[in-house]
């Protein structure tokens, strides 16, 4: 018997903006992700694979189709809760001004985490470090670190609120060779404890995908190895 | 000297010639320097004189008539007319948002005029038009700037956060939270101009009121006793002016699930 995925989208379907001449994006993708799996999502600029990230996690105004989360549909659960199940990491990190800890408790700061408890520092240190960013104090300033420890933090952030569906938009894109390493096993750790990882990303095969799609004219296909 | 009228020094069609002759000056100064003022100037000019002698007569004739429903329905006039004008100054807001402007126009105007006219000033009539239409004016002329100042930095701040307000969203950030810190510049931004006139009022310039009081020929001091609750209730309208327009207006910035609508994402 088949296993039931944990994220399943059937027919999304996006049409671009009427300024550019209404391109058809999404044309009904149909996709799937399971626990345990990291996907790994290639295909050519402006074919859509951060629209499709996007999509997945209910941050596309005016996307179709049909959306599941265990085989709830989306339409019974809200924004807020499935965002908070189904997080997305854009390509650019946008940090807050502020130190490293507030950057990363920051989505403890939102109502819909109110009633849980923040981790602490303990947590964070663990955190960093396995983003190659254990050598950063928590009491830093945010706004003072590069653009890759940015995006790693970011990472760090994502990850500590145990979203059940990791979206990756382009995680090593501004990330040096080891700490792109690193930061692949990281997200290959997330699985492997029963998470479910989608990444967008164009650099070279990093071994740690279970399957890779590349999406094209607005479909999916498989990519074999 | 010209002939008093009312205790004040009337000025007769040769002044206003005179003062329209160094526009002129400026007209020329314009032309030689290639500044490209010369048309906007005359149109300014002629505007001027119309718009404001067309006032006088309105007000001479409505402060003749004694009517509670001439009052009210040209205090509307002047609240619709402001409500328009801060929509055309914040350009980067969504569009629709003339309903929350009207309403932010509405609740600030009447309070704060009735507030000044009824519990300070305590007209007899409430609606005695010398003393409700000059007090709106202000308080709606000066309000309107600061809110439409507030409204145009929240949605020009958003747009430039929008990385930001994404990545917060994606977090399962409410509208509102991921807007706070927008809103929170943009209302700053608004009442700074108010607090700055309020810190330099007396020093570097008369206010416009007291001048007027002055002129006209009141005591110095009871002129300024009129321009400190002025002032007062001026940034007070532009406060709640500012905060309300905000608030009834970020969410539309935002589809229905939350998502924030950048760019591309929007009807423009």
């Amino acid at each position: 018997m088949a296993v039931e995925p944990v994220l399943l989208a059937e027919e999304i379907r996006f049409v671009g903006p009427a300024s550019i001449g209404s391109p058809v994006v999404l044309d009904g993708v149909r996709f799937a992700v399971g626990a345990g799996e990291v996907v790994d999502i290639g295909g050519p600029s402006g074919a859509g694979k951060t629209t499709l990230l996007r999509a997945l996690a209910r941050l596309l105004p005016d996307a179709t189709g049909h959306l599941a989360l265990r085989g709830v549909s989306a339409d019974e659960i809200a924004a807020g809760e499935w965002r908070r199940r189904v997080t997305l990491l854009p390509q650019k990190a946008a940090l807050r001004p502020g130190t490293v800890r507030e950057n990363l408790l920051l989505p403890w700061t939102l109502k819909l985490r109110g009633e849980e408890m923040p981790p602490a520092d303990g947590a964070l240190a663990e955190a960093l470090a396995d983003v190659a960013l254990g050598d950063i104090a928590l009491e830093r300033d945010g706004s003072r670190l590069s653009v890759g420890q940015a995006a790693r933090l970011a990472l760090a952030r994502t990850v500590l609120t145990r979203p059940e569906v990791l979206l990756l938009d382009e995680p090593d894109a501004a990330l040096d060779d080891d700490s792109a390493a690193q930061v692949a096993q990281m997200t290959a750790r997330f699985a492997a404890e029963g998470g479910a990882v989608v990444r967008v990303r164009h650099q070279r095969i990093d071994g740690h995908a279970t399957r890779r799609l590349r999406l094209s004219d607005g479909n999916l296909s498989e990519v074999s190895a | 000297m010209n002939e008093l009228a009312g205790g004040v020094i009337a000025i007769g069609i040769p002044q206003l010639l005179l003062s329209t002759g160094f526009v002129v000056v400026v007209g020329i100064i314009s032309l030689r320097l290639a500044l490209g003022l010369e048309k906007d100037l005359a149109i300014a000019t002629v505007r001027t004189y119309l718009q404001l002698i067309a006032l006088g007569l309105v007000l001479r004739w409505v402060f003749g008539i004694d009517s509670w429903i001439l009052v009210i329905a040209i205090l509307l006039f002047m609240m619709g007319a402001a409500a328009q004008s801060i929509i055309k100054r914040a350009p980067d807001a969504p569009r629709g948002i003339l309903g929350s402007s009207m309403i932010t126009m509405l609740l600030t105007g009447f309070t704060v005029t009735f507030a000044v006219t009824g519990l300070v000033v305590q007209v007899e009539p409430w609606y005695e038009a010398r003393y409700v239409i000059p007090i709106a004016g202000m308080v709606l002329g000066n309000s309107m700037n600061g809110i439409a100042l507030s409204l145009e930095r929240t949605f020009a701040d958003l747009d430039a956060r929008a990385d930001e307000v994404l990545a917060l969203v994606a977090l399962g950030a409410t509208p509102w939270e991921a807007a706070a810190p927008s809103v929170r510049v943009a209302i700053r931004a608004g009442l700074i101009p108010t607090i700055n006139a309020m810190a330099a009022a007396g020093i570097v310039f008369i206010p416009g009121m007291m001048t007027g009081q002055v002129l006209a020929g009141a005591d110095p001091l009871a002129a300024s006793f009129y321009q400190i609750v002025i002032m007062l209730m001026v940034s007070a309208a532009t406060a709640i002016g500012a905060v309300l327009a905000v608030m009834l207006s970020y969410r539309r910035r935002f589809s229905a699930e939350g998502v924030y609508l950048e760019r591309g994402y929007r009807d423009e």
